[in-house]
C-alpha cells in the first residue's frame, strides 16, 4: 500500500499543480504532465502514471469535469476543464501555500 | 459540502452500473498518454521509446488499480468478490460445507429456540399502550415476597382509596365448560372488572369491549371473545355478535371481539372469552364471590399516572394500606389474623411483560438451559474451526499464490472470515427454522394437563437481534483463529511444496490438540451437568409416592353445574358409583375430594390428647375425603387397623385413617389405633372427637418432590360441607383410555347434564414433574450432542495428523518400528489431549454444577458416581476416537507413503 505520509504530501502538492495548470484551459492527462515537468523544472520527480489517480479524484470531488475530443494528432483523448469549485480550491489552496512556505522560510532563515 | 457528497456519491453510483465504460475509458486514457510519450521520446531512445515510456509512467496495473478503486465503493466490491470466492470454495467441498453449516444451524438453532421461550416468557412486553407504566398491586406477605391474589372487597377499596393510578382492574383467569353435559370442552376464560380493556388500550376487533358499565351488580352475562378464539372457534364470522353462547351452562351474549394478537396479561396461558366480574353472581349460590371477605381470586394492576415512578407509587401506596386493608378485613378471622391482615402492605411489581406463574417455575430451568445450549455452540464452534484449520492446511498453496500477487495478509483474513461469516449466516438461517420447531416443541413440554401453556413465540426484534449476534459472533469465533494462522506461514514455504514443512505444521496441529481439550473439557461439563439432572430425575421417578399411578382413570364431576341441590348430591353420587362398578374393564371405583398431585388440597390444624402434641406448623394436616374403595384403587396399603366401610356414614361415629407420617408425628412410640382426634375450628376451637381406625402407608399429597406430609383421611360421607365438587378415581383392566365412552355413557345414564373431564393418574405424576422431565431429557440430549461433536473433533484432528505424519509414519515402519509402537506413538497424543481435557473439565464442572444444587432431587452436585460416569464415558469415547486414525498410522505401508512424499 506504500507509505502514507510521503503519499499525502505528494498527493497534495500533486493536485494543486494540477489545478494551477489546468487554469489555462482544459487539457488532456498528458499535456498537463508536460506542463508539469517543465515548469517544475523536472525537480519533482513524480512518475507521471500517478497523475492520473489525481485527476480522477479530483473530477470526483467536483472540482474537474472531464469530457472525450480529439487530440492536436486527432487521436481521441480526455480532457479536463476546472470548475468553479476547482478555482476555489485553487485559491485556498495557493494562499495557504504561501502560508506556509513562507512560515518555513523565515523559520529556515532564523537560523 | 452536501452537494459535493451528494455528487460524488451520484457519481460512484453510476460508476457501479457503468463500471466497464470506466474501465475501458481509463485504458485508453493511459495508453493515449503512453503512445505521446513514446512518439515524444522515439528521436532519443529508439525502439526503446516504448520500454522507456513506461518506465516513467511506473506501475500501469497499479495505478488502474489506485484509480478504480476511486470510482467503486471499495469495500463492496471486495465483498463482492470475496462472496464469489467463498461460494466457489463451498461448491468445491460441498460436503464439509454441509456439515458445517448444519452444525452451526444446530447449535444456533438450539441457542434461538431457548432465547425465544425466554424472551416469550420474561422479557417480551405486553402489546398494550404504554406497558412499562403497568404496576400490579401485590400483598406484602414477607421480606421481598408478595401474594398476588385479593377479594372483590379488597379490590374495591383499593380501587375506590387509592390516587397513584390513572386506571386499576383486577381479573382472574379459570375456564369455562361450553358442552351443555357429558365431556367437557373447556375454553380458557377471564373474568375481568370494567375497565380492564380500557386500561390496557386493547380496541374491538369487532362490536365492542366489557366497559364499566357492563361491570355493575347485577349485571347482564355479556361476553368479548378473544380473536383467535373468534377465528377458530367462529371463523372470524361478525354473525356470532348478539348471539348467545353457553358457558358453563349459563348463556353469556358476545358483544364483540377483542383486537388481534392480545391475549390477556397471563403470559403462557390465552383466554378465550372474557366475562365482566359481576357475572360471577349467576355461578355463586350461598357465598357470593363478589361479597366474600376471604375469597381470594382476582389479581389487580394498575396504570401508574404520568410522572410517577414505581417507589412514589409504592410509598404512596403504603399510606394508604391501613384505610384500604381495613375496608375488606375478612370478619370470620379470628382476631390474631385479622390485626395481621390490617397490618399488611400493599406494594407493587412492574407488570409490562405481563404476569406469569411460568417465570417462578420455568425461569431458573430456561437460564440452565440457555448455559448448557451456548456451551454446545462452543463445541460445535470448536468442531468448525478445527474443520477450518484442517482445510486452510489444504489450501494453503492456494493462499501463497495470491498472496505472491500482491494480497496482503489482511485482505486474506477478510476473505477467509468472510467465508466463515457466510457459513455462520447461513447456519443461523437454517438455525431459525430449527429454533422454531424446537421452541414449538418446548412449549408442548411445558404445557400439562392443566395448564396448556401458550405463548407468543413469533420472532421479535429481540430474537432475531440475539440471532444475529450469535451468528456474527459465531462467524469469527470460528474463522478468526484459523485465518490468523494459516496467513501467517512464510510464503516461500508454502509455495515450495503443497505440504507445509515440519514446524508450521506442529504448530497448526498444536492449535487444532488446544480446541479439540477445550472440546472436551465442555463436553464433560455438560455430561456431567446432565448426568447430574438426569439421575436426579430418575430417583423421582423410582421414587415410592405411596399409591400405583398406572392404569387409573380420573374423572371430575361437577354436580353443581348440572343445576343438582347440594341436597339430593348423595343420592346421584350413589347411583353413578354402582353404574360404574358395572363398567366392563372397570376394577374398582373410588369417589374422593381429591386425588395425589391434583393441587386440589384442604389442611386443617389438628390436635391430639397425648402428653406432648405437636404445635403450629407441626399440627397441620392434610385432609382427604374418601370412599371405601379408595386404598384398594390407589393401591395404597392399610399397614394397621381396617378401611372404611359401608358402615361408615354420615349418621355413624366419626372416624379417620391417618398415615404413617402422621402416626410418627402425633403418636410417637405409640399405637395410633382407637386414639382420638380433633380438628381445630376458625377460631382454634377443638371440634368432636374423631376415632382411629386404620393407618395407611404414606403417599405424596400434593407433589412429589416433598417430604411425606401428615395426612388424615375421612369417609366422604362425613365430608364437613354438601355441595363439595367430588371426583372418582377408577382402577382400570385396560388401558384408562379404553373405557371413557362407556363411562360417559353410565353417567348419562344418571343424568346427561353432568360435566365430565377425563384425565389419568400416570399423567397427574407426570405433569409433576415437567420441569425436572424438561431439565432431564434436555440436558442429557445436549450432553450427548456434545458428546458426539467432541467425538468427531478429535477423530477429525488425529486423522489429520495421522495423514500429515504418513511419511514419517512410513519411515518409522521402513527403519523396523513395530505397528504396536506406532499405535502408541498416535495414542499417547489422544490420551495427551483427552486427559487435558478432562482435567479442564472438571476443575470448570466443580464450579458450574453448585449452580444446579438446587434442581437437583436428593442428590449433591458433587455426585461422585456421575462425575466418574461422565468421566469415565468421555475417555472411552475419546479412545474410540482416537483409535481408529491410531490404527490407521500404524498400517501406514512404507513404499506408498514414500512414493508420495
Amino acid at each position: 500500500m506504500g507509505a502514507p505520509g510521503k503519499t499525502d504530501l505528494l498527493q497534495g502538492t500533486l493536485e494543486l499543480l494540477i489545478l494551477k495548470t489546468l487554469v489555462r484551459g482544459a487539457m488532456h492527462g498528458y499535456a498537463i504532465a508536460e506542463s508539469i515537468l517543465a515548469c517544475s523544472e523536472e525537480v519533482l520527480q513524480v512518475e507521471e502514471g500517478a497523475l492520473y489517480p489525481a485527476l480522477h479524484r479530483l473530477e470526483l470531488r467536483g472540482l474537474l469535469a472531464s469530457e472525450w475530443g480529439l487530440s492536436e494528432n486527432n487521436r481521441r483523448a480526455k480532457y479536463y476543464r476546472l470548475m468553479p469549485a476547482g478555482k476555489k480550491q485553487l485559491a485556498h489552496e495557493t494562499e495557504y501555500w504561501h502560508r506556509v512556505a513562507g512560515a518555513i522560510g523565515r523559520v529556515l532563515a532564523a537560523t | 459540502m452536501l452537494g459535493e457528497r451528494a455528487k460524488c456519491l451520484l457519481l460512484r453510483m453510476r460508476a457501479l452500473w457503468k463500471r466497464r465504460q470506466l474501465d475501458r475509458d481509463l485504458r485508453d486514457e493511459m495508453a493515449f498518454h503512453l503512445a505521446m510519450r513514446e512518439q515524444k521520446l522515439r528521436p532519443v531512445f529508439g525502439d526503446e521509446a516504448r520500454y522507456a515510456a513506461r518506465r516513467a509512467f511506473g506501475n500501469t496495473a497499479g495505478i488502474e488499480e489506485e484509480t478504480r478503486m476511486l470510482w467503486t465503493f471499495r469495500w463492496l466490491e471486495q465483498l463482492g468478490q470475496d462472496l464469489r470466492y467463498a461460494a466457489r470454495s463451498f461448491r468445491k467441498s460441498p460436503a464439509m460445507t454441509a456439515v458445517v453449516v448444519l452444525s452451526l444451524a444446530l447449535g444456533i438453532g438450539a441457542n434461538t429456540a431457548i432465547f425465544s421461550l425466554i424472551d416469550a416468557v420474561l422479557l417480551r412486553m405486553l402489546p398494550v399502550a404504554a406497558p412499562q407504566e403497568l404496576l400490579q398491586v401485590q400483598r406484602e406477605a414477607g421480606p421481598g415476597a408478595g401474594s398476588n391474589s385479593f377479594t372483590y372487597p379488597l379490590w374495591e377499596a383499593i380501587r375506590d382509596r387509592q390516587d397513584v393510578f390513572s386506571v386499576a382492574f383486577a381479573w382472574s383467569a379459570g375456564q369455562f365448560d361450553m358442552a351443555g353435559g357429558g365431556a367437557v370442552q373447556n375454553v380458557d376464560q377471564i373474568w375481568i372488572t370494567g375497565d380492564y380493556f380500557s386500561a390496557l388500550g386493547v380496541n374491538p376487533a369487532a362490536g365492542r369491549l366489557i366497559t364499566n358499565s357492563d361491570d355493575r351488580r347485577g349485571c347482564a352475562p355479556v361476553t368479548v371473545l378473544s380473536y383467535g378464539f373468534w377465528q377458530s372457534h367462529y371463523g372470524g364470522s361478525p354473525e356470532v355478535l348478539g348471539k348467545s353462547i353457553s358457558l358453563n351452562h349459563q348463556l353469556f351474549q358476545v358483544i364483540g371481539v377483542s383486537a388481534r394478537g392480545f391475549t390477556g396479561v397471563d403470559v403462557g396461558s390465552k383466554f378465550d372469552v372474557a366475562v365482566p366480574a359481576c357475572a360471577s353472581a349467576v355461578f355463586d349460590r350461598k357465598t357470593s364471590r363478589l361479597e366474600a371477605r376471604s375469597w381470594w381470586w382476582l389479581a389487580v394492576i394498575g396504570r401508574a399516572k404520568p410522572g410517577l415512578t414505581q417507589e412514589q407509587v409504592r410509598a404512596r401506596l403504603a399510606v394508604l394500606s391501613p384505610a384500604i386493608m381495613s375496608a375488606a378485613v375478612p370478619s370470620n378471622w379470628d382476631e390474631k389474623s385479622q390485626q395481621r391482615f390490617l397490618k399488611t402492605k400493599l406494594i407493587t411489581a412492574p407488570a409490562g411483560n405481563g404476569v406469569s406463574y411460568l417465570r417462578r417455575k420455568f425461569t431458573d430451568p430456561l437460564n440452565v438451559l440457555m448455559a448448557i445450549a451456548g456451551m454446545v455452540l462452543l463445541i460445535a464452534c470448536a468442531n468448525v474451526a478445527s474443520l477450518m484449520l484442517a482445510r486452510s492446511t489444504a489450501r494453503s498453496r492456494e493462499l501463497a499464490t495470491r498472496k505472491a500477487v500482491g494480497a496482503s495478509r489482511s485482505r486474506l483474513v477478510r476473505q477467509l472470515l468472510t467465508e466463515s461469516l457466510l457459513l455462520s449466516c447461513l447456519g443461523a438461517i437454517l438455525g431459525l427454522l430449527f429454533a422454531r420447531w424446537g421452541s414449538l416443541l418446548l412449549v408442548g413440554r411445558l404445557s400439562t394437563w392443566r395448564n396448556s401453556v401458550y405463548l407468543d413465540l413469533r420472532p421479535d426484534n429481540r430474537v432475531l437481534g440475539f440471532t444475529l449476534g450469535v451468528a456474527l459472533l459465531t462467524g469469527i469465533l470460528v474463522g478468526l483463529m484459523p485465518a490468523l494462522r494459516s496467513t501467517r506461514i512464510p510464503l516461500m514455504a508454502a509455495m515450495k511444496s503443497g505440504a507445509l514443512g515440519g514446524e508450521q505444521r506442529r504448530l497448526r496441529f498444536r492449535a487444532g490438540k488446544w480446541i479439540v481439550a477445550a472440546q472436551v473439557s465442555l463436553s464433560l461439563v455438560l455430561l456431567i451437568g446432565g448426568g447430574l439432572l438426569l439421575r436426579s430425575f430418575t430417583r423421582l421417578l423410582a421414587l415410592d409416592i405411596g399409591f400405583d399411578r398406572s392404569n387409573v382413570l380420573l374423572v371430575s364431576t361437577d354436580l353443581a353445574t348440572a343445576h343438582i341441590p347440594a341436597e339430593r348430591m348423595p343420592q346421584v353420587y350413589e347411583q353413578i358409583d354402582s353404574r360404574l362398578k358395572a363398567v366392563p374393564g372397570v376394577l374398582s371405583v373410588a369417589r374422593s375430594f381429591t386425588t395425589p398431585l391434583s393441587g386440589r388440597g384442604w389442611n386443617n390444624f389438628v390436635s391430639v390428647d397425648t402428653p406432648n402434641p405437636p404445635k403450629g406448623e407441626q399440627a397441620l394436616t392434610w385432609f382427604n375425603f374418601v370412599s371405601p374403595d379408595y386404598f384398594v384403587t390407589m393401591r395404597t396399603a392399610v399397614v394397621a387397623g381396617r378401611s372404611f366401610d359401608a358402615g361408615d356414614t354420615n349418621k355413624s361415629a366419626q372416624v379417620a385413617i391417618i398415615n404413617q407420617t402422621m402416626a410418627k408425628r402425633f403418636f410417637p412410640g405409640m399405637n395410633a389405633l382407637g386414639r382420638q382426634l380433633r380438628v381445630l375450628g376458625e377460631k382454634d376451637e377443638p371440634g368432636p372427637p374423631i376415632q382411629i381406625v386404620g393407618v395407611v402407608k404414606d403417599a405424596k399429597y400434593d407433589e412429589v418432590r416433598e417430604e411425606m406430609s401428615a395426612t388424615a383421611f375421612f369417609p366422604i360421607d362425613q365430608m364437613p360441607e354438601r355441595g363439595v365438587q367430588e371426583n372418582y378415581a377408577l382402577r382400570t383392566a385396560l388401558p384408562p383410555a379404553d373405557v371413557v365412552t362407556a363411562v360417559q355413557r353410565a353417567v348419562a345414564g344418571v343424568n346427561g347434564d353432568i360435566p365430565l373431564e377425563f384425565h389419568t393418574l400416570a399423567r397427574q405424576v407426570e405433569d409433576d414433574l415437567i420441569e425436572e422431565r424438561l431439565l432431564a431429557t434436555l440436558s442429557a440430549f445436549f450432553g450427548g450432542l456434545a458428546l458426539l461433536l467432541a467425538m468427531i473433533g478429535l477423530y477429525g484432528v488425529l486423522s489429520y495428523l495421522v495423514t500429515q505424519r504418513r511419511a514419517e509414519f512410513g519411515i518409522r515402519t521402513a527403519l523396523g518400528a513395530k505397528p504396536l509402537s506406532i499405535l502408541q506413538l498416535v495414542m499417547r497424543d489422544t490420551l495427551a489431549v483427552v486427559g487435558a481435557g478432562i482435567m479442564a473439565g472438571l476443575l470448570i464442572s466443580f464450579w458450574a454444577v453448585k449452580l444446579l444444587q438446587k434442581m437437583l432431587f436428593s442428590l449433591t452436585a458433587h455426585d461422585a458416581f456421575t462425575t466418574l460416569g461422565a468421566v469415565g464415558i468421555l475417555a472411552a469415547v475419546g479412545l474410540v476416537a482416537g483409535f481408529v486414525p491410531a490404527r490407521r498410522a500404524a498400517r501406514v505401508d512404507p513404499m506408498v507413503a514414500l512414493r508420495c512424499e
